[in-house]
């Protein structure tokens, strides 16, 4: 009686005799695929941003270096207004350059 | 080539435990899940075990937060029993039922199982015991009509 239970047991709990579900594991792969793409994407926008920062990182020390240089600073000192539009003529180029770059990782997102 | 190996088993065990609904999606959360953290996997487990682990506290979570939604229901409860097997294994708890179907069905040491629940050795043992004696005298209770 124990070892008839036991064997109906141990067959009954076994995971079915099948060859392998080629649907499920196509549908398990394509799930995983797109994992790695967008985890690809993530990458590659975070490297973006890290280069756009450090862009104007950059720029703004420049700006900041050229402003130290004791012509310039002379002539910002006697004509701020001229200084603040130069500042802002230099802020609008920039973001233009910016803005008309194409975005890399919003083109991988329409692959 | 993962997936292909494990499939079977885990699918089976994920049916058996919390019902035929949503194990599907469970085994594919935990193929993805296990895919991203195949960086955490040090080799000390079988893969499978492994593999199982992930889906088992899966599923635990998201069955959770089902039940949150909906009236309690007793632990034992699954999806509509469909047979001899499913309507015994309805009857025990989550862990009775995970442990009987890797212990039994699925030829896992108890030491295995017993990581895998996240319960003491000796508790394991006598849940399995104790999930198998119940579905005994259900199944001798058939037997005698």
């Amino acid at each position: 009686m124990a070892e008839g239970f036991d064997g109906f047991l141990a067959a009954a709990l076994a995971p079915a005799e099948r060859q392998g579900d080629r649907k499920f594991v196509a549908r398990v792969q394509a799930a995983i695929a797109l994992e790695e793409r967008l985890a690809a994407q993530r990458r590659l926008l975070l490297t973006e941003l890290a280069q756009q920062l450090a862009a104007v990182a950059a720029v703004g020390l420049a700006l900041w270096w050229i402003g130290r240089a004791e012509p310039v600073a002379s002539s910002f000192s006697q004509s701020p207004a001229l200084g603040l539009a130069l500042l802002l003529t230099g802020f609008g180029l920039l973001v233009a350059v910016m803005s008309s770059r194409r975005p890399v990782a919003a083109e991988a997102y329409r692959h | 080539m993962l997936v292909e190996k494990y499939e079977r088993p885990l699918r089976s065990f994920l049916a058996r435990t919390f019902g035929p609904d949503g194990a599907d999606d469970a085994a594919q959360d935990a193929f993805i899940k296990a895919w991203r953290a195949a960086g955490q996997y040090d080799g000390r487990a079988r893969y499978s075990t492994w593999l199982t682990r992930i889906a088992w506290r899966c599923r635990l979570d998201a069955f959770r937060k089902e039940r949150r939604g909906e009236d309690a229901q007793p632990e034992g409860s699954v999806a509509a029993p469909t047979g001899e097997v499913e309507d015994m294994l309805s009857r025990l708890s989550h862990s009775e039922r995970a442990a009987l179907v890797l212990c039994e069905g699925h030829g896992w040491t108890h030491p295995e199982a017993a990581e895998l629940l996240s319960m003491p050795l000796g508790t394991l043992k006598s849940t399995v015991a104790r999930a198998k004696a119940k579905c005994r005298a259900m199944w001798e209770g058939a037997e005698r009509g």
